[in-house]
């Protein structure tokens, strides 16, 4: 028990002493017992005062800073909450734009990719098209080239052959008589021709 | 050999000619055998080489023209041979053929056919070149067998060419 309650109770007993009556019959008559005695509900409700102004002027600051103190902790815990709810949603909000990010990344290499191949094969396309035409043209020339070659080799041979012919058969067929005609021819002419 | 030198031995080869009276017979003479060296390489080598002794190549030339030459033509020919201008025996005869046709008035003809000419072809032939380049003309006729047929005629710078050989060849060109 405190202090206030100890005088109350004392200042009960001392009220309560006060209003024990004796009657002639002998019988006693006490004050009501629900109801406090006056002198009890005055120093009781000093007491009280008492208590009350002590309890507000020694133990308010301190129960008020304690509160202050509370409500900043928890103020402090709610912005916290907040911050890292804002955090949170921030590195949500950047996974998703990273997640966008590389979904459009993915979709650029890809187009890329397809690009790059697209190219190469048209390169190659026009490289083999430009290599399979002058294959072509080397190709004709060669044929050309060895078509002649060959015509040459022949009317060479030929030409070989038949001066050969020519040296054996004019050779054989030069008796006495076709060398008097010749030279006679010879004289004739030249003796013409002045 | 210098020009000089061919045309000192011609001059005195062809005075010692005309000297003997047998200009014309030499001059014939002389000619084909200058022929007939430059168409053999046996007979140039045998004449021209250093290392046979000089009278030894006077005797391959006597012996190779006794009987079938004038005794005029052998010695000149042996002299220049013995005195070792056998290599420049061909220019030495054409120049004394040339002066000697000068002193007649005429132009060498020089032609060469497969086969001898007779006396009256040749008299025939004769007649038609000089017709032909209104030039007296000193005909020295050479049997050349390469011609194979018809007659090659040089007068001066002009070639009269009737040969089968050159036919032939025209031939073969074309082809």
């Amino acid at each position: 028990m405190s202090v206030l309650g100890i005088i109350a109770t004392a200042g009960r007993l001392i009220s309560a002493e006060e209003h024990v009556v004796t009657d002639a019959d002998g019988y006693v008559t006490t004050h009501s017992w629900i109801l406090p005695e006056t002198a009890e509900i005055i120093w009781g409700g000093l007491a009280s005062l008492i208590i009350f102004w002590a309890l507000f002027k020694f133990g308010g600051p301190a129960i008020k800073k304690s509160m202050a103190a509370r409500t900043e902790r928890i103020q402090k815990e709610l912005d916290a909450a907040a911050a890292d709810t804002a955090s949170a949603a921030t590195e949500a909000a950047q996974i998703r734009q990273a997640k966008g990010d590389i979904e459009g990344e993915r979709a650029r290499l890809l187009a890329d990719a397809k690009a790059q191949a697209a190219s190469v094969i048209e390169d190659g396309r026009a490289r083999l098209a430009v290599e399979v035409a002058d294959l072509e043209a080397k190709a004709v020339v060669d044929i050309a080239s060895a078509q002649g070659r060959v015509g040459d080799e022949l009317r060479a041979e030929i030409a070989r052959l038949s001066s050969a012919a020519v040296d054996h058969v004019v050779t054989g067929s030069l008796d006495d008589a076709t060398h008097q005609e010749l030279i006679e021819n010879f004289i004739t002419r030249v003796g013409a021709g002045s | 050999m210098s020009d000089n030198r061919i045309e000192g031995y011609a001059r005195g080869l062809f005075e010692i000619a005309r000297a003997e009276g047998t200009l014309d017979v030499v001059e014939n003479e002389l000619y084909r055998f200058a022929r007939s060296f430059e168409g053999s390489d046996a007979l140039r080598s045998a004449l021209t080489d250093e290392q046979i002794p000089p009278a030894k190549r006077q005797a391959i030339v006597e012996d190779l023209l006794g009987g079938k030459a004038s005794a005029t033509t052998t010695q000149l020919i042996a002299m220049v041979v013995g005195s070792g201008r056998g290599r420049d025996l061909p220019a030495i005869i054409d120049n004394l053929v040339a002066r000697a046709s000068s002193v007649k008035h005429q132009e060498v003809a020089e032609v060469r056919t497969a086969i001898a000419l007779t006396d009256d072809q040749q008299a025939r032939l004769g007649a038609a070149l000089v017709k032909a380049t209104g030039k007296q003309v000193n005909l020295k006729v050479v049997v050349d067998p390469s011609v194979l047929g018809g007659i090659v005629a040089t007068v001066g710078d002009t070639v009269i060419d009737g040969s089968v050989r050159t036919r032939i060849d025209q031939l073969k060109s074309r082809l």
